[in-house]
């Protein structure tokens, strides 16, 4: 379809489109990114392409392995897995690999 | 109260997420759309367990994955000031639309008459029942019906 918006296209409003996305993934393109999926795997790649449906196309992309009987905390293993194709419907959360830190815990413990 | 409009109108106020999978994200709302997606800035991610936390400068989240969202008590007025000049802008809208109801009801009498021909055999009871509701539905309720598009879009 001519109106969507697909894989870092500049958009400059000439066509009329259904609705914008509220993430503009075109920032992130080449870049590296965090991505978590349902069901808790998570993984990093660069960002090289994507669609208004939220699918992307990771390279380099490496799988950060997690215990089987404790699914959700991530262990020191990777797994790389290359160039995939990250389905949108199975995305959780996306959000730039640059400036992801481990910190202590930020909030007053009392 | 919509739900949505008071995430709206929370725009830029810090907040926390809690998604399914307990994870919880606080950070300053940046935008969101009609499906609860939402962008966050300035974020601290929590694990499920609560002991071990994450900073990251933005991110994303799909509306579907959250659970809920806990929002700063001020913003309740804000929205409340949003919620009086919609309904301003509503009865606006109504006077307006009056005419193009009464228009609706006028056009769609001769539908009605066409779908009582049509029901003829054995459904002399249903034809007229259903064309009431038609004829009431654009008298009584043509004003509500474009609002509810209206809020889809």
């Amino acid at each position: 379809m001519a109106d969507k918006k697909v894989g870092g296209g500049n958009n400059d409003g000439k066509e009329k489109r259904r609705k914008e996305s509220i993430l503009d993934l075109s920032k992130y393109l080449e870049k590296q990114i965090r991505v978590k999926f349902a069901g808790g795997r998570e993984a990093s790649g660069i960002l090289k392409g994507y669609d208004a449906l939220l699918n992307l196309v990771l390279d380099n992309t490496v799988e950060y392995l997690r215990d089987s009987d404790e699914p959700y905390k991530l262990t020191e293993t990777n797994r790389s897995l290359g160039l995939v194709v990250c389905r949108g419907t199975a995305l959780v959360l996306i959000c730039p690999q640059d400036g992801v830190e481990s910190i202590a815990n930020p909030f007053i413990t009392q | 109260m919509l739900p949505l409009s008071l995430l709206k109108t929370a725009q830029s106020h810090p907040m926390l997420v809690e998604l399914k999978n307990g994870e919880t994200y606080n950070g300053h709302l940046v935008s969101c759309d009609s499906w609860m997606n939402i962008n966050l800035r300035d974020v601290i991610c929590t694990s499920k367990d609560g002991d071990r936390f994450w900073r990251m400068p933005e991110c994303y989240i799909r509306g579907s994955t959250i659970k809920y969202l806990r929002i700063p008590d001020e913003v309740i007025d804000m929205v409340k000031e949003d919620a009086q000049a919609k309904s301003r802008n509503r009865t606006e809208m109504n006077k307006n639309r009056g005419g193009n109801a009464s228009q609706n009801q006028r056009g769609g009498r001769p539908g009605g008459n066409r779908n009582n021909v049509g029901n003829r055999p054995g459904q002399g009871y249903g034809g007229p029942g259903n064309n009431a509701m038609r004829l009431g539905g654009a008298a009584g309720q043509g004003n509500r019906l474009p609002h509810a598009a209206k809020n889809r879009k």
